[in-house]
Parts: C-alpha cells; structure tokens; sequence
C-alpha cells in the first residue's frame, strides 16, 4: 500500500477528531463559556497566572509534551504490523488522547488553576497526592533509564553522531552566554547557532568518532548531572532553545520528503497477536503511548497552560491541537520506518536501536527532497538524539526535587542536590547496564499510562461532581486502567521474574519487575479510593462553589 | 459589541504569519521567559522580605534604607501574599 494512504487516515482523525467530536465535547459536556473569567485573568500575578496568546500557548505546550517517545514508542510496536500501530494512534488520540489533555486542562481552570496533586488530595483521598508522586518518580526513573540506553546505542552505533552531539552541547553553552551574558542580539545568536549545527552535522560525516557503549553511557549520565545543577539559563533553556530548529527541520523536511517520495509501505501490515514483548493487548497499548495517549500530558496542562489561558474557548486549540499536532509526529515516525526497510528481518535486527530505526526511516525521506544521503542521515540522527537528551536534560533535575520531596522529611540527605542527583544516575547506570530495555519501555508506558488513568479518574470525579456526561471520561479511564495493570502484570510476572530467575541480567530484571509490583499495589489503591469518591459524588455530597462561580455569582 | 469587533480585528490581523511567528516563540522562548519571570519574582520575595520589618512596624534594616525600598514593595503586596499564601505542589517545580 502506498504510504500516502496513511495521510487519509491522519486526516480523518484530525478532521473528525477535533473539528467535530472536540467541539461537542468542548460545548456539550464541558459548557465551554468565553465570557467566564479564568485563573490567569482572576489571579494574575506577572509570573504563574498569566493570560497568553493562545498561539504562543499552542507552540509551548506541543514544546512541553513532545520528546523522542512519540517517535520510538511507534517504531518499537512496528513489531506487531503498522495496521496495528496506526489503529492504536488514530483511535487513542480519537476517543482518549485530546480528550485527556482537553479536560485536564479544563478541570484545573474549573478549580481555580489547581494542579493535579491538589486535585487529587480534594476530590479522591489525601493519599491519592502520595500515590501521584509515586508514578512520577518511577515514571522519571524508567524514562532516564530508557533514553539512556536509547542515546548509548545510538551514539555508539552510529560513529557520525558524537562530534555533531559535542558540537550541540557546546553551542548551547555558547548561546546560553551570548543571550544572558554577553547580550548579543537574539538574532545574529541563533544564525550562529543554526549555522553551527547544521555545519557540524557535515563535518560529522566526515569526522567519524568511535565510541563504546559503556562510555557513551558514562557521558550521558555526566550530562545528565551537569543539566541537573547548573542553573537552567546556562545550559537547559539555551539547549532547548538552539535544538528547537533542528528539530522543525527534521519534521518539515520529513512531511515534504514522505509526499515527494510516496513510498509503499515495505513492512508487513500485521505480524501475529503475540511478538517477543508479550500479547498485542495490552502491551501495544502501553508500548505506545505519547501519540496517542499519555498522561504526562495531563499535569502540563493542568499545571502551566491552564494558568496562562486567557479565554476558556481557546482550551481546545491548546491543548487538543497540541495533541493532534503529537499524533502527527507519530504518524511521520511510522511511514518513514514502514516504508524504509526492505522486509521484517531487517528491521528486527535494529529493533533495540529505535535511533538507527528512525535515521534509516527519517534519513530516506530527507533524502527524497535532494539532501545527500549520509547528510540526511545525520540530520534525522541527531534530531532523534537532540529530542533525546532533551529529555535526559530535565529528568534527572525533576528526579532530584521529587526525591527531596518524598524522602527529605525522614531523610535530610536527600535534599541536597547533588547527593539525590548522583544517587538517581547511580540508579539509573545499573538499570541501564543490567535491565532488558524493551521491558523497561513497557514499564515506563505504564507508569506514563497509569498518570493518564488518574487524569481520566480525576475528569470521571469532576464531571460527575457536576452531574455532567461522565461517560466520555469514564470508559477511556476504565479501558486505560485495566489495560495498563495487565501489561504491568505481564510484564512484571511473564517477562522479567522468569528472566531473572533463568539468571538472565538479574538485578536489572528483578528490579523492574519489584517495580511493576509496586506501580499495581498503588494502582488498586487508587482504584479502591477513586471508587469511594465516585459513590460519594453519586450520591450528591455538597460541595463549595470554586473562586470562578462565586466570581460569576 | 464594539469591543467583540476589535477584538476580531486583532485577531485577524495577524493572519499565518503572526501565527507562525507566535507559535515558534511559544515553542522556542515562552518556557525561557516564564522562567526569568520566575527568578524576579522569587528576588522580589526576598525584597519584600527585607522591608516586612518596616510594614509590620519593626524597623529591622536602618530606617533610611528601608523606607526608600517602600514604595517599590508596597503596589506587589498583594500578589505576593497570594503567591505566598497559595498551596504549592511538586508538579508546580517542574513547570
């Protein structure tokens, strides 16, 4: 089949997905009102509650939600066909995808732009806030140790990477002085910078630097701490700053080359119910998740755009646009791999190197619209690698602040910074080194997918709370919550003790599989004390008019 | 009505190109400038800290110095106490 028979299919989704069934939701569900004030308005202060442009807002959200995983996740689930992974994407983003977002976001501004913990505390139990953080951290912790292993392998196995990489990392220091030292003007910084980079990939071609896996993992981690302490104007917002156009090229460049191109799609379209990684239900549906669904999203939009909208109408182009702009960025990930590899066998072998996957894919495309093939290789390398460590940039930053927080009261050490930042690359180092990293995807699927079922949960209470439809909210949170236990399930008591009783890398294995353990033990009881809330709402509690209705009163 | 005009207006007035412009500051500055906000406005905590001696009526630093910091603290007074007084959450850190 041709490739741009899956353009159809992204079309259908956005079309129907946002223009229609958003919209209803938006006005029938949620009674989307332009003329109710919302927190940024009631409660500006200049720095958290702010009003924005919507479309300022639409650029910062798809900035905060967007990483490599919605581009290795589709790859990796390519094992199962690209009908499979294709159908997943359309109907996840369809029916739970910006609908998760959307609401997220609408039930923050509905209470006075409270963050999801503070939600949680009020409307399901004091302990639902604990359990919040639990998902956070582990879900921090599985995705350093899958992106580590993910940047490892594809900067050792690609020797055209690492000097493009050093030059990245050095540009960013380099801008991060020119702007907020030395004052150089924004623009003449950024030409530099784009220059630099895009120079630096060529001579990368040229420049072949060989690196092993191991001390390519010992560099990423030295990243990792140095991204953790410094302050984040020196290094994590110029870096973020100078990558950003790398990576709208690497998109750009790929939607012109798949139209240009239209290759047919060359994998098959559907492999067997069951692969290596487990069943196809669950474990497609956590291996995919940004894209689709995921509920990381849910405390970006409950926690920073939902204080800086300004109207309640522009909350869907936000936040669902944001999310349908990820499904098409997944979409991309897929025609490019499905149509690069000749057959099945070629694309297994480099299945747990997602980045030589995506530059063999992404590469080809670039190549359609007259770049040099090992130029435009690089390009889709370091576009791969740069949304990457993007990543490995805040995880561990995150890491060390959710450690003082769980554990700083008992244990006072964990709240300096570079104690609780060397503990989590320690951590991170030996599940890297001893864990089987297609587990571990799974087990960061499902740390992201239960967050999505608290969201869904938290939506469910709300809504019922106002005696409005629940049912948009309640069915996806109870497919989302059942399908993530099992996969957690099976991986956890299938995959991993099995793996590491037969002696196979058996700390990495055991400790995923305590992991999953204690990801389900919080899921069912957040299960148990989400059921009592929803009895309790059911029934009619009373309930205190938030700020905003007390305003409009 | 007059208002729901112009606000039309502005709105079309920026057309693709103000779209293009807006959404790649969003993806590629917003963040840094919530983020200088942020650092202000935690500068400015610790300000009104030096003078909340003055305001509460217990001269802390000499008077001179204080009282000429005043009236710079005195027009925030209000959105600091709710920033201060607002419940925090680790999420809110991160973003």
């Amino acid at each position: 089949m041709n490739s741009l028979w899956v353009l159809v299919w992204w079309v259908v989704i956005v079309v129907i997905g946002y223009r229609v069934y958003a919209k209803w939701a938006a006005r029938r569900v949620f009674d989307v009102d332009p003329n109710r004030a919302t927190p940024a308005k009631m409660y500006m202060d200049g720095v958290d509650f702010m009003p924005a442009n919507k479309n300022v807002l639409y650029g910062f959200q798809l900035n905060s939600i967007a990483g490599a995983a919605p581009i290795i996740g589709p790859i990796v689930a390519l094992q199962w066909g690209w009908v499979p992974a294709l159908l997943w994407l359309g109907l996840g983003v369809f029916f739970i995808g910006w609908l998760h977002d959307f609401s997220s976001a609408m039930v923050s501004i509905r209470n006075d732009g409270d963050t999801f913990g503070a939600l949680g505390y009020k409307l399901i139990s004091p302990r639902a806030r604990k359990i919040l953080l639990t998902f956070i951290y582990f879900y921090l912790l599985l995705i350093a140790t899958a992106f580590g292993h993910v940047i490892t392998k594809g900067v050792s196995a690609n020797h055209a990477l690492p000097f493009p990489l050093l030059v990245v990392i050095g540009v960013a220091f380099l801008v991060g002085h020119m702007i907020y030292r030395a004052r150089v003007n924004i623009i003449v910084t950024t030409i530099i910078a784009i220059v630099a980079i895009f120079l630096s990939i060529w001579l990368g071609t040229l420049w072949q630097i060989k690196i092993s896996y191991t001390t390519a993992l010992i560099c990423v981690l030295i990243f990792g701490y140095f991204s953790s302490i410094l302050p984040v104007w020196r290094f994590i917002q110029p870096y973020n700053y100078s990558s950003v156009y790398v990576v709208y090229f690497g998109i750009i460049a790929g939607i012109i080359g798949i139209i240009i191109g239209h290759k047919p799609m060359t994998l098959p379209a559907f492999t067997s119910w069951t692969i290596g990684m487990g069943p196809l239900w669950p474990i497609l549906f956590v291996t995919i998740a940004c894209g689709a669904i995921s509920g990381w999203h849910s405390l970006v939009s409950s926690t920073a755009t939902s204080r800086q909208l300004e109207n309640e109408l522009d909350v869907r182009p936000v936040t669902a646009g944001a999310m349908f702009a990820e499904f098409t960025i997944s979409i991309i990930a897929v025609i490019v791999v499905a149509t690069a590899f000749a057959d099945k066998a070629a694309y297994i072998k480099g299945v747990k190197n997602p980045v030589g996957l995506f530059v063999g894919g992404l590469g080809g495309a670039i190549t359609s619209i007259g770049l040099p093939e090992s130029y435009a290789k690089a390009t889709a390398g370091i576009m791969i690698l740069i949304l990457a460590l993007t990543i490995i940039n805040l995880v561990f930053r995150f890491m060390k602040v959710a450690s003082a927080e769980l554990l700083g009261d008992a244990i006072s050490i964990a709240k300096n910074p570079h104690i609780a930042t060397v503990v989590a690359l320690v951590i991170t180092f030996i599940l890297v080194k001893t864990g089987t990293w297609l587990y571990v995807w799974v087990l960061f699927g499902g740390a992201n997918q239960l967050m999505a079922s608290f969201a869904l949960l938290l939506i469910t209470l709300f809504l019922v709370q106002k005696a409005k439809n629940y049912k948009i909210a309640i069915y996806p949170m109870f497919f989302m919550y059942a399908t993530t236990v099992c996969a957690l399930f099976y991986t956890a008591f299938f995959k991993c003790l099995p793996a590491g009783f037969a002696g196979k890398k058996v700390f990495g294995n055991f400790f995923a599989a305590a992991v999953a353990i204690l990801l389900i033990i919080c899921a069912l009881i957040l299960a148990y004390d989400g059921w009592k809330a929803f009895k309790k709402y059911k029934a009619g509690v009373p309930e205190g008019p938030p700020e905003a209705e007390k305003a409009a009163a | 009505m007059e208002n729901k005009k112009t606000e039309k207006k502005n709105k079309k007035s920026g057309g693709i190109v103000g779209f293009f412009k807006d959404f790649t500051y969003g993806m590629a500055t917003h963040g840094m400038a919530r983020h200088a906000l942020k650092t202000r406005s935690s500068m400015e905590h610790l300000f009104i800290l030096i003078t909340m001696g003055d305001m509460l009526g217990i001269p802390i630093l000499p008077p001179y110095y204080s009282l000429r910091l005043l009236p710079h603290v005195v027009p925030q007074i209000t959105t600091w106490k709710r920033r201060m007084l607002r419940e925090k959450d680790f999420v809110e850190s991160m973003y």
